[in-house]
């Protein structure tokens, strides 16, 4: 058991350290600070969902926010009007999101993968309004208020002795709640990208007319694939509701699907690890931005203010550009790329030329 | 019937808007094979520009075509700077530039000249005039026959120039078109500057009703994008009856049957409906995709 | 001094090495074929002159180096290149084609003169012109590559395998107007063949290229004479 440990990659070694870290979070920082990374835990659950799209399959969403707000919606309704289990309707809530995202596919996903951009965009601008319409279910334009549950008796008992100290708040419990779905749902990411329908969503990637000849039913492949990632965006709108009490029409704008895209980029598509980035990154952005350009003493202020003032778009739009022309994996690539010349550097360069083909990102 | 003829009237003139800004798209689609995202906020920045020229005294009819010869190089640069080093990357490389591009002339546009909504004049009266039995204004009148101007432009240009030979070749098959001494990529440039001087005319000629603001075009390009997918993504034929219909169908809708603000959704479901039923649009070909 | 001349001239595609070190020279007015199995390189070479794959060596043409110079510009100095499948562009018409033959000349007198003798030379083209280029057949589309490369009135014209493909009484047709181009306009031809022998009593010198290397270079009428050489090398 021990010479296992000692020769797991060190992949695993930073996945526990991650957890390690994300589990022990809530009891150093406040519990609104909890809340604030509930909400990155959401953002990189909807990016992970984007990252199988994307990064495995080669299709382009930009209407993830829009699936966010049908698994918010789907919750939402289903609590206030229905006065379901919170719990019963987050996997409700991927569902029908899912669904949607599966219907969607199939007839945008036998075309050109501009297609599905193309339609996923027209969603996202049209979602708002289609909200808005059947005032009497989604509350129309004022949308609909959630009272935030309270943590189950078994977990607040756990917390308090881990702790001892205060009792578990409702923003602490949905943090651990957010937690534990984002862990599961990486791992089944994980074994989705590791195995066959893995490798098929790869060779559809690279290369779809090959992977056609050789029997790889792509139509299939990839509107599931959509649908996958259409109830992870689901699953993480329905948290979203519930993490900050209320969802309008405006609560998913175009601009958040496109945030998502944004933090997708950065951390790196078609990696595993990426998601956690982005969703960091897409959180803290638009927070973040202002307050951290205003406080670098070094930039003159008429910098720093045109830099606050211009918002987030430019640095977001900017951002996506310079990222695609110069790092196109993200952060992770970045990292990657990085990791792999060191290690050339070290061992020698014995092998050059040798006409390889690089292997995948994740399989590193 | 009268308020029918009224409202198809109506509906062409923003066909016209519609199938101005889908040619953009057709034209960059054919150059290179990927949608550019980024379409309207360059029309929406073009006429923030001739806003700006309006407002220092410049007659319309001068500010227009200036307007269209700066939105024709800034199309040009953008396709140097941030298109280009892209040359080799796979589509959906340049598709994600292209929304970020759009994201960041849309945040420019609002850091710069804010995010109140200004009116725009049009050099057409909005007086009625009597067409045929049906009441419809100079102004929609004006639209139809400026976008119809210069669509066929545009259509004399391609068609019939040497230039505009070497475009299409080059947009078809640039191998083969550099060995026989096409400069492709100048081509390319000159495909992203016509788009984007078309693209400028539907804005110029929709600030008017709608107000100059930042986000103005965002609804506006999903209406081009029905009318370049229903018409077929690479044919301009296809932009311009594909925009003519959307406008007629969607002023309709509103007016009949749906309230205004789901007119969005009208375009919505033809894009859905288009690629379930006829993927390749009313005039495109079905592409054969080389192995 | 030679009109273009390759001086061991390596080229290849990624990893894989095709050309080891060709040199090969064609003067003015001349004819030459460039012969050897598939997958000896014969293709590589003209792409290489025309900037379609990275190179190493010299390649000179009319005196200047062709090394960093873009594909379109090497063609605007002079050179046609009629490649492996014709290039011809589908979706325009025939005439549209032509149009780019011509498309870079200034003399509009001469220009008209010359569609003139490329309808005489294929008439099947005047017949087809408002049609699209797709709706030729193979032998037809060579015929339209060539008049294409005419028209551009180019001082070499390189063909790569003009006879793939082709029936036999077509293949001789073209062969023989090639031979009135060269003759007429006094261009130079480096043709890149897999049929020897028809290259050999077309072309004025003759180069077997084999692995990427000169294995024999020579007369055409030396190398048709040379038993061993044609039963080795060529394959006949």
């Amino acid at each position: 058991m021990l010479a296992r440990l000692r020769s797991a990659p060190p992949r695993y070694w930073l996945v526990v350290i991650v957890m390690v870290f994300f589990v022990g979070l809530p009891t150093v920082i406040s519990s609104f600070q909890s809340s604030e990374w509930a909400l990155v835990l959401v953002f990189a659950i909807v990016i992970m969902g984007l990252n199988i799209l994307v990064g495995y399959s080669g299709q382009l969403s930009l209407g993830h926010g829009a699936l966010m707000a049908i698994g918010a919606y789907t919750t939402a309704i289903l609590v206030h009007r229905y006065h379901l289990d919170y719990l019963a309707t987050i996997p409700i809530a991927g569902l029908v999101a899912g669904a949607v995202g599966f219907l969607l596919g199939i007839p945008a996903l036998r075309l050109s993968p501009l297609y599905l951009a193309l339609a996923t965009f027209a969603l996202a601008v049209v979602t708002p309004s289609l909200i808005k319409r059947p005032d009497k279910i989604t509350g129309g334009v004022q949308g609909i208020l959630l009272l935030p549950p309270q943590p189950p008796q078994f977990a607040s008992d756990a917390y308090a002795t881990v702790t001892s100290g205060p009792a578990m708040t409702s923003e602490q419990w949905l943090y651990y709640l957010t937690l534990a779905i984002a862990a599961v749902l990486f791992w089944v990411a994980w074994n989705i990208v590791r195995h066959r329908p893995g490798r098929a969503l790869r060779a559809l990637r690279d290369g779809e007319v090959a992977a056609a000849a050789s029997g790889v039913n792509i139509a299939f492949f990839k509107t599931v694939a959509f649908g996958i990632s259409a109830l992870y965006a689901g699953v993480a709108g329905s948290l979203y509701g519930l993490a900050t009490g209320f969802v309008s029409p405006d609560t998913f704008p175009v601009s958040l699907s496109l945030q998502l895209l944004v933090g997708a980029v950065i951390g790196g598509l078609a990696s595993i690890p990426g998601p956690l980035l982005g969703g960091i990154f897409t959180f803290w952005l638009p927070i973040e931005s202002s307050q951290f350009v205003s406080s670098q003493t070094w930039l003159p202020s008429q910098v720093s203010s045109v830099f606050v003032r211009a918002g987030p778009s430019v640095t977001y739009g900017a951002l996506l550009i310079l990222i695609m022309i110069f790092a196109r994996n993200g952060v992770v690539g970045l990292i990657n790329s990085g990791y792999t010349w060191l290690r050339r550097r070290l061992r020698g360069a014995g092998d050059r030329g040798t006409g390889q083909m690089p292997p995948d990102p994740q399989t590193t | 019937m009268q308020e029918f003829l009224q409202q198809v009237l109506s509906g062409i003139a923003s066909g016209g808007i519609f199938a101005s800004l889908a040619l953009a798209l057709v034209l960059i689609y054919n150059a290179m094979g990927l949608i550019n995202f980024a379409q309207g906020e360059m029309a929406m920045f073009a006429t923030f520009i001739a806003f700006l020229l309006l407002d220092r005294g410049v007659s319309y009819w001068i500010a227009f075509p200036l307007t269209l010869a700066v939105a024709f190089a800034g199309g040009i640069l953008i396709q140097r700077i941030v298109i280009r080093p892209l040359e080799r990357a796979p589509v959906l490389t340049l598709v994600i530039v292209t929304i970020g591009l759009a994201t960041l002339i849309n945040g420019v546009a609002g850091f710069v000249f804010g995010y109140v909504p200004r009116s725009f004049p049009s050099p057409f009266s909005v007086q009625t005039v009597n067409v045929f039995g049906a009441f419809t204004s100079y102004r929609d009148l004006g639209v139809i026959a400026v976008s119809a101007v210069v669509l066929v432009l545009i259509y004399l240009l391609l068609q019939r120039t040497t230039i505009g030979l070497a475009m299409r070749a080059a947009a078809h098959n640039p191998e083969a078109s550099r060995l026989l001494g096409v400069r492709v990529s100048w081509m390319l440039a000159l495909g992203w500057g016509l788009a984007s001087a078309v693209g400028a005319v539907s804005g110029i000629m929709v600030a008017p009703i709608v107000l100059l603001e930042p986000n103005m075009m965002q609804t506006i390009i999903i209406y081009a994008f029905a009318a370049a997918v229903l018409g077929g993504i690479e044919s301009p034929l296809g932009a311009v009856v594909g925009g003519v219909i959307v406008g007629v169908a969607v002023n309709l809708a509103g007016a009949y049957l749906v309230s205004g603000d789901l007119e969005l959704a009208v375009a919505l479901a033809i894009i859905v409906a288009v690629l379930v039923l006829k993927p390749n649009g009313l005039f495109g070909r079905p592409s054969v995709r080389r192995v | 001094m030679p009109l273009l001349e390759l001086n061991g001239v390596r080229a290849g595609y990624g990893p894989t090495q095709v050309l080891h070190g060709v040199s090969i020279a064609v003067g003015e007015g001349d004819i030459v074929s460039l012969l050897g199995a598939n997958g000896a390189g014969k293709t590589t070479t003209l792409r290489a002159i025309t900037g379609g794959v990275h190179w190493d060596g010299a390649i000179t043409f009319s005196g200047r180096s062709l090394h960093h110079t873009s594909t379109e510009d090497i063609v605007r100095g002079g050179i046609a290149h009629v490649p492996e499948g014709r290039g011809i562009l589908t979706d325009l018409t025939v005439d549209e084609n032509l149009q780019l033959g011509a498309h870079l000349r200034r003399d509009g007198a001469v220009v008209r003169k010359d569609y003139d003798r490329v309808f005489e030379y294929f008439p099947i083209l005047r017949e087809r012109r408002r049609l699209s280029a797709s709706t030729l057949s193979g032998g037809e589309q060579q015929m339209l590559a060539l008049a294409r490369a005419l028209l551009m009135r180019p001082r070499l014209m390189l063909l790569d395998e003009p006879s793939l493909g082709l029936a036999p009484m077509i293949v001789k047709a073209i062969f023989n107007i090639i031979r009135a181009i060269n003759q007429t306009d006094g261009v130079a031809v480096l043709l890149v063949e897999q049929n020897a022998r028809l290259a050999l009593e077309l072309s004025t010198q003759a180069y077997v290229l084999e692995v990427g290397r000169i294995a024999v270079k020579g007369a055409s009428a030396e190398l048709i004479g040379n038993d061993s050489v044609r039963r080795s090398y060529l394959g006949y």
